[in-house]
């Protein structure tokens, strides 16, 4: 094994090779060969494999031995050795996943393990990703994937990333098939760089899509998201007829309300007041929903089932709207490359009569979440309407630095001796609020204030007080928290003077410093805007003796300023600002970025020397 | 004079299924946190009874409860999930499952029948354990939930665990156990929380029992009737259990009752011990293929340990060098256990093992160097406390080995982690006590022999421009010697170099290194090169933050009030000292305050001491230690304040003033 492969890795993918065989329309088998040389205990997690299967997917084998630094064969798996486990997600009512697992790790280093699987699958709306390197710090000496495919199922595919010289070979095989396939080697281990993309999102892979496919006898193209669309609308038309008593119920409840968006409002209240989401995965339900029948019977559904029947409900509301898929609470679908990329559904409403285009997005699985705002769960990204037409790609809402708030007035009051209390009002708007409403939903009193203490900057304190108001009422969602703080010790009085530290809750960290040049760009995803204002009560018979200078710092990757005056009544009044924008720079301007947020966390640490007047 | 009737009448259920009425919606009385609470129950009531079957007896266990959902939040405990054990073909069986959602609808109670089914929602969990679940329907904020199911089981020797304490409120939480006078069973509480009701009554008892068939005769029918022991808990008004750092396991701390067979007497006469006495556990041990058999086979690694044994006469040195041996030729795969899994022979072949099969080669390959090693039964931390009285097997979950050295000195051994000095268990193993497995079973205090100990010397200078350089040695000792090896084994060493860079990013430290990184025996050391910038341009007045930016003290003690006691498993030691030289032309404005604070009962302290030793030179000591490793929820207060004050005297600063 070359040397350069060994740096910084903590395992070597000597030789993983991937193959994925299209038997037809409606049948794969993916064969995977991996061996991988452990060279530390960090790299052991390679030491073990786990095959995953269900209802629609069976491992035909499942092969395993390792090696030890010599190459001579320690062991081989036996059929005892493979361990066969649930895949239990702990919140499923039920779920049809499972897993073959072994675990081949040894005590001395270094050691080579080799796993070897098939997986045959009646599930063909899946093809594989390659990308062979997808940890940090783990090198790849050889990869390769080779797909087959009948002539008349041509693979779709999309390159990404590949090393120069790295290129598809095609090649026809007999029996009517096509191979395409893919070879690299030599990729040294990564290193995780602060503020990068993930490591997914650099290394060299391929993805690949059917052009046509079939999940338990329903048949679908995949050339267009138009066409993938119209197969989600066709295996899911159909489901969306209630029960009369709930059609008179909804009938009523709107009967007054001419405006459309109340309207709206109105059935999306009354679904989160009488339904629940129960997680149900199982075989072709991953992608057909329940009828709206059973849930109206159950008060409980899946995504798809809570969603298809609040669709039926705005229906019978004279309310037309549509399913939309997104990938939720991950990184946002390649749209150049139409695949079955989605893990959630919401509905989206356009309102007919509103005098210029307007939309409203529901999340229905949720029985919290405000009236139209889609959170960092599913804001800011694609997604796909299903529409009798077929799917047809939109941008579910944006949500940017200016809906993104944080707003924070304090006023602490510091005794001689150098105790403080603190009063502190922190308005949070967008998804700056999106992990307190969580906060205010799941936990109760007790649980909030243990959770706002363990993550409180102080050593030494004690929370007086502690409550959340929510504003719905506008677009983006608002929380107020109000905070009261008891802060012994809040400022560290040495004789005759004391030291505090005016930004009591806001600082920000530096960078740590980077060996070597940097490889990734900076990818600055979360735009937000913060103010802080705090106004501190300096004891009596102290005066400042010396001040932090002001700083406004104006960069490309956002906008800071902080200050303190002192104010006539003999407070002292702090300001600082932070602006960031959703941005992304290329690795040269890291110096740059590194020296911008050093200054900050240096702005933010600045400290008020105050002396006694009378020594 | 009358002798109290032999049969005692038994309490009335305190529930019954199906009898939610409006009045039951009303607020009901605060006795709890229970309106805060997302849910709380109302009534979980859990009996068990052993009857007869067919051939064997049978455990029947009922289980009803009834509870208010009071938030969204509390959707979850509409789920209710039922684990079944499963074992030589045979499986616990739910039956009789029925579920009711009350809602109060204009001012009416309505009833949604639960219809589960039982084919869709099985989950086989592992070899020996399903689960069963099911959700009930309707369900609103403000509903009333409640379910009533049985399981049969044909495990006698498991009578049905309960718990009485949860995550949320319990108003009423009571569990009967019925146990005809031919079977005894151990009975094992757990939990802190006083019980309102704790009773034993003897009732009369009797079912059918068909004996088992021999050869073409059927089985004969039979009426058994006696008198039976009724055990009886209840635990009401109950708060939210919330999890505090420094416990051991939830399971400690949760009130729960146990039990494991003891024996069984079927014709009066014939008491039987199954177990729980220590002798009838140790010949079962003994024998036991997976356990006594396992280290009495032939030592896979016994030509090693006869080249050991020649090699180094003195007992103590040859065990180290034994512990040594072991842990290089296996690996522990972070499963704790008290058998192995396979053939000591095989495990050795395969580098791999659980902790039973690691350790019982460890006691394996001592004896045959030699020495007189011992198994010794643990319960880990995470496993929970044991009781002494008690040698029952499930008690623990761990083993380790005990070696008797000359002059009646001992020494326990662990050989699961490479980074583990001789004589040295690792966190998980300092649980009270261990049993020692031979004939006398003797317990054997599990303390830790070390501490976790942090050291620290620092010398800096101020430079004339008024910023300080110097240099900083942070030794790790014991356990936190232990949990740094960890830390490195499980990334690298310039990882970790590259987080503690980080973590001093203030003080831009440089030139980080190592110190004794292999020689588990001597602290683990990190020496580095610290530079921490003054202000800009000429001050007259420097205020240096020796140790708050170091930070040599933290407080992990957030929250104000505890319910169950901290436990840090080891004593602990803190200790910072700093050396700071003034160049010309600076002198000492103002010195923090030197303070000595303890304690009650010798329980820890904290001293702080500065002083100039010259005129160019002041030194700091600060130290915190921490003697027990346990403190009760009354020495909580104490033990905080303590915290309090050494971090805030360590955030005071030295001022300093150019001339």
């Amino acid at each position: 094994m070359a040397s350069e492969l060994r740096e910084n890795a903590h395992a070597v993918i000597r030789e993983v090779d991937e193959t994925f065989l299209v038997k037809s329309v409606g049948r794969t088998v993916q064969t995977v060969r991996r061996a991988v040389t452990i060279l530390d205990e960090a790299g052991s997690h390679y030491g073990r494999e786990l095959v995953v299967y269900d209802q629609l997917n069976s491992v035909n084998y499942f092969r395993g031995s390792v090696y030890d630094a010599e190459g001579r064969l320690l062991r081989s798996l036996r059929a005892a050795d493979i361990k066969d486990i649930a895949l239990s997600d702990g919140f499923s009512l039920a779920n049809d996943g499972r897993g073959r697992t072994a675990d081949l790790r040894q005590p001395v280093y270094p050691y080579t393990v080799e796993f070897e699987y098939e997986v045959a699958s009646t599930n063909t709306l899946f093809y594989p990703t390659w990308r062979p390197q997808y940890d940090e710090e783990v090198a790849v000496e050889h990869a390769s994937f080779r797909v087959l495919a009948p002539i008349n199922l041509p693979l779709r595919y999309q390159e990404h990333d590949l090393p120069s010289g790295v290129a598809l070979r095609k090649s026809t095989q007999p029996g009517g098939l096509e191979a395409y396939e893919w070879q690299l080697s030599n990729l040294p281990a990564t290193e995780e760089e602060a503020d990068g993309p993930p490591i997914g999102e650099i290394t060299p892979r391929v993805y690949t899509a059917p052009s046509s496919f079939e999940v338990q006898g329903h048949t679908g193209m995949l050339t267009s998201w138009q066409t993938l669309g119209q197969w989600n609308y066709e295996l899911n038309q159909g489901r969306d007829e209630l029960p009369e008593a709930v059609r008179t119920k909804i009938a009523a409840l709107v009967q007054q309300e001419p405006d459309e968006r109340a309207r709206i409002r109105k059935v999306y209240e009354w679904l989160q007041a009488n339904t629940r989401y129960v997680s149900v995965q199982l075989g072709i339900g991953g992608w057909q929903t329940f009828p709206a029948s059973s849930v109206a019977s159950n008060g409980y559904g899946d995504c798809k089932a809570l969603t298809n029947y609040c669709q039926a409900l705005l229906k019978a509301a004279s309310l037309p709207s549509y399913c939309a898929l997104v990938r939720a609470d991950a990184p946002d679908i390649r749209t150049d490359f139409p695949s079955q990329q989605f893990n959630h559904v919401v509905l989206c409403v356009p309102l007919q009569k509103a005098a210029k285009p307007d939309t409203v997005w529901l999340e229905c699985t949720s029985q919290t979440n405000p009236f139209g705002y889609m959170s960092s769960f599913t804001g800011n990204r694609h997604a796909l309407l299903i529409t009798p037409q077929g799917g047809k790609l939109v941008r579910t809402p944006q949500y940017g630095a200016p809906d993104n708030r944080r707003e924070r007035r304090t006023d602490v009051y510091v005794d001689a001796t150098g105790n403080a209390t603190a009063s502190i009002f922190t308005r949070r708007t967008g998804l700056e609020q999106d992990m307190y409403a969580q906060l205010t939903h799941a936990l109760n009193p007790a649980d909030q204030k243990k959770y706002i203490a363990e993550h409180l900057p102080f050593s030494n304190f004690s929370i007086s007080k502690l409550a959340y108001t929510a504003d719905q009422r506008a677009t983006v969602p608002a929380l107020t928290e109000t905070l009261g703080l008891t802060l012994p010790g809040w400022a560290s009085v040495s004789g005759k003077r004391a030291f505090l530290t005016p930004n009591l809750l806001s600082r920000w960290s530096a960078l740590p410093a980077t060996v070597g040049e940097r490889r990734t760009p900076i990818w600055l995803d979360n735009a937000f805007t913060y103010t802080d204002t705090v106004r501190i009560h300096v004891p009596a018979g102290f005066r400042p003796e010396s001040l932090p200078t002001p700083v406004q710092l104006t960069t490309a990757f956002g906008t800071y300023s902080s200050q303190l005056q002192p104010l006539p009544d003999g407070t002292l009044l702090y300001v600082r600002r932070l602006l960031m924008p959703r941005t992304r720079f290329a690795p040269s301007d890291y110096p740059a970025y590194r020296e911008f947020r050093r200054k900050i966390s240096a702005a933010d640490k600045a400290q008020v020397v105050l002396v006694k007047t009378d020594a | 004079m009358s002798l109290p009737a032999l049969a005692q009448k038994a309490a009335a259920p305190p529930i019954k299924f199906g009898t939610v009425t409006k009045a039951d919606f009303e607020a009901l009385p605060v006795a709890t946190d229970s309106t805060a609470a997302p849910a709380e129950y109302l009534c979980d009531y859990g009996t068990s009874k052993i009857v007869g079957g067919n051939g064997d007896f049978k455990v029947v266990f009922e289980r009803t409860a009834r509870l208010r959902i009071h938030q969204k939040a509390g959707y979850e405990y509409a789920t209710v999930r039922v684990p079944l054990y499963v074992r030589d073909g045979k499986q616990e069986r739910v039956s009789s499952l029925k579920g009711l959602t009350y809602n109060l609808t204009d001012g009416r109670v309505t009833q949604t029948k639960l219809v589960a089914d039982p084919q869709v929602a099985k989950e086989k969990l592992d070899k020996n354990h399903v689960q069963f679940s099911f959700t009930m329907p309707d369900v609103r904020e403000g509903s009333i939930i409640e379910f009533t199911y049985s399981v049969t089981s044909d495990f006698i020797f498991n009578l049905q665990d309960w718990q009485f304490e949860h995550e949320i409120p319990v108003r009423w939480s009571e569990y009967r156990a019925n146990i005809p006078q031919f079977y005894s069973y151990k009975t094992i509480t757990r939990g802190y929380l006083p019980f309102a009701v704790q009773e034993s009554l003897t009732v009369p008892y009797s079912t059918s029992f068909t004996s088992a068939g021999e050869g073409l005769a059927p089985g004969v029918n039979s009426q058994i009737a006696g008198l039976a022991l009724q055990l009886r808990w209840v635990l009401k008004d109950v708060p939210a259990f919330r999890e505090e750092p420094f416990m051991t396991t939830e399971r400690d701390y949760l009130r729960s009752v146990h039990f494991e067979l003891a024996g069984t007497n079927f014709s009066g006469n014939d008491y039987h011990d199954v177990t729980g006495k220590w002798d009838a556990l140790w010949k079962l041990l003994q024998q036991d293929e997976e356990f006594g058999n396992a280290i009495s086979a032939t030592a896979p690694l016994a030509a090693e340990a006869q080249a050991l044994k020649a090699r180094y006469p003195d007992p103590k040195v040859r065990a180290a060098a034994v512990l040594a041996l072991v842990q290089r030729s296996i690996k522990y795969n972070d499963q704790p256990a008290v058998f192995v899994s396979q053939p000591l022979r095989r495990s050795v072949e395969r580098h791999s093992g659980n902790a039973a099969d690691v350790n019982l080669l460890l006691v394996q390959t001592l004896r045959a160097a030699g020495l007189e090693a011992t198994p010794l039964l643990i319960s880990t931390r995470s496993h929970g406390m044991v009781q002494t009285d008690l040698p029952v097997i499930t008690q623990f979950n761990y083993v380790a080995a005990h070696v008797a050295l000359p002059n009646n000195t001992e020494v326990l051994l662990d050989a699961t982690e490479p980074s583990l000095p001789f004589g040295v268990l690792p966190e998980r193993c300092l649980n009270e006590q261990g049993c020692l497995a031979n004939a006398a079973g003797r317990w054997v205090p599990l303390k830790s022999s070390t501490a976790y100990t942090e050291l620290w010397t620092t010398h800096l200078r101020l430079t004339p421009e008024g910023d300080l350089q110097g240099n900083t040695k942070l030794e790790y000792a014991g356990y936190a010697g232990l949990q740094a090896r960890r830390q490195i084994r499980h990334s690298s060493s310039a990882e970790y170099l590259a987080s503690l860079g980080h973590r001093w990013s203030e003080w831009q430290p440089s030139k980080l290194q190592l110190l004794n990184p292999d020689s588990v025996h001597k602290p683990l050391g990190v020496a580095m090169d610290l530079t921490f910038a003054g202000p800009e341009g000429k001050a007259e007045l420097l205020y240096l933050p020796l140790l708050k930016s170091l930070g040599a003290v933290t407080n992990p003690f957030t929250s104000e009030d505890r319910r169950y006691p901290v436990n840090f498993g080891m004593p602990h030691e803190y200790t910072s000292l700093v050396t700071l030289t003034l160049p010309a032309g600076y002198s000492v404005q103002e010195m923090p305050s030197s303070v000595a604070l303890s304690l009650p009962n010798n329980g820890g302290r904290f001293l702080y001491q500065v002083s100039q030793t010259t005129p160019e030179t002041v030194q700091l000591v600060a130290r915190l230690q921490l003697l027990k490793v346990e403190y009760s929820p009354s020495e909580y207060t104490a033990l905080r304040a303590l915290h309090q004050q050494a971090t805030a005297k360590c955030a005071e600063m030295l001022v300093v003033r150019r001339k």
